[in-house]
């Protein structure tokens, strides 16, 4: 087994390290799950490859970008698709995710509360809305309860951890009203061995997550 | 051969669609593609799966996304990577170039041409003299001249794409006088005959992009 250290930000909210953590969680796969203060950064930086993280070191290898990292350790790992069809669902599932992130990166980052709630609201109206009904649509239609195929791959546990680690968490399970396979898919994650396991141990070990 | 369709729109500037096309274009692979004005849009928007293009269908079957329609690409014509891992460095560094493409569409849509014209100058001096660094750090590290390994991936072609065909024509090639790895690698992809017989052909054919 490679020796895996995955290096990011102690906090907010768990931010773009988590899928790599839930798919390494899920596999049963050991990794050091290295989480750096911020003051720490202006040292750390400069040795990242591209002055980033996460970064995942690989036996003293090193690579950038959460989806990158996040697909490699899917691949090795059995959890990125059967076939290279399957695999490019997965991977544009994760994109999709990784745009949302981006997306609400806005609203997160913004100081003035009253704006805050605005921008959010407007976020969760123009942006997620959307999203969720064309989700609930290509859920439907493949048809076994899982995004891409007949099993989880890391494009479910990317839906889970955006969805119901970061949205529901933070603003209830209403915008999931019209959405039953996707509350499903998001429920199903949840209840995983493994998945239960990790969110566990990290909720108490890494309170600060949480704000 | 799948039968092959890309979408997107038909400006500007090429897009998130221009790497799919070289990947094609590079491989001698056939591709339909399909380029619509922006007024088609309102109708085209409701059949992709999540609101977007560019999409590629293959054989009827719809895949979204550009760098996920470009990985699949690569991956099926020999120009993903050698291994997993070097598979994960080309994922990286599309990734890197996702990342400038959504940097710069900021300064590229603002209406103001005095704040547009700031708002580039900060992008090329901070954002893109940063990642020219590293970029040739990495090159001068790997050492074959290509970005992955010793073979050319989709990962070049999207650098070439990126720093090239969009930077260089817009901003000329100063940004590149101490990156000379960077530069080599970029003149060298635009040299390709694949490559070069695809550019000719598009900057013909599609002067609007220009």
């Amino acid at each position: 087994m490679p020796v895996y250290k995955l290096h990011y930000f102690k906090s907010p909210r768990r931010g773009r390290a988590e899928l790599s953590r839930l798919i390494l969680s899920q596999a049963g796969v050991e990794f050091e799950d290295i989480r750096f203060a911020h003051c720490e950064w202006p040292a750390i930086k400069p040795i990242t490859p591209f002055g980033h993280v996460p970064i995942l070191e690989v036996d003293g290898q090193v690579l950038a970008q959460s989806n990158t990292i996040a697909r490699y350790l899917a691949k090795r790992h059995g959890l990125a698709g059967k076939d290279d069809w399957e695999q490019a669902l997965a991977d544009m599932y994760a994109e999709n995710i990784h745009d949302l992130l981006n997306a609400v990166a806005v609203p997160f980052t913004e100081k003035n509360p009253v704006k805050q709630k605005e921008m959010y609201q407007k976020f969760m109206r123009d942006v997620i809305v959307p999203h969720v009904a064309a989700v609930e649509k290509q859920l439907k239609k493949n048809n076994t309860g899982f995004l891409v195929g007949n099993e989880l791959t890391w494009a479910d546990l990317a839906y889970y951890a955006y969805f119901s680690d970061f949205l529901e968490v933070k603003f209830g399970s209403a915008f999931l009203k019209n959405a039953p396979h996707l509350k499903a898919l998001i429920d199903r994650v949840k209840e995983l061995p493994n998945v239960k396991k990790w969110t566990e141990f990290r909720d108490s070990t890494y309170p600060e997550d949480n704000e | 051969m799948p039968v092959y369709k890309l979408r997107y729109f038909n400006n500007p500037r090429r897009g998130r669609a221009e790497l799919s096309r070289l990947i094609l274009h590079q491989a001698g692979v056939e591709f339909e593609d399909i380029r619509f004005p922006h007024s088609e849009w309102p109708a085209i928007k409701p059949t992709t799966p999540f609101g977007q293009v560019p999409v590629l269908e293959v054989d009827g079957q719809v895949l979204a996304q550009s760098n996920t329609i470009a990985r699949y690409l690569a991956r099926k014509y020999g120009l993903a990577g050698k291994n997993d891992w070097e598979q994960a460095l080309a994922d990286m560094y599309a990734d890197n170039i996702h990342d400038l493409l959504n940097a710069a569409a900021v300064p590229f849509m603002e209406k103001d041409p005095v704040k547009q014209k700031e708002m580039y100058e900060k992008f090329m001096a901070e954002t893109i003299a940063n990642h020219v660094v590293l970029i040739e750090k990495q090159l001068n590290k790997n050492n074959t001249g290509y970005l992955v390994g010793n073979d050319l991936t989709w990962a070049d072609l999207a650098y070439y794409a990126y720093f090239s065909d969009f930077m260089e024509v817009k901003f000329g090639s100063a940004f590149l006088k101490d990156a000379p790895r960077l530069k080599a690698l970029i003149d060298r992809v635009k040299a390709l005959p694949n490559i070069k017989k695809w550019t000719d052909y598009r900057n013909s054919k599609y002067p609007e992009e220009n």
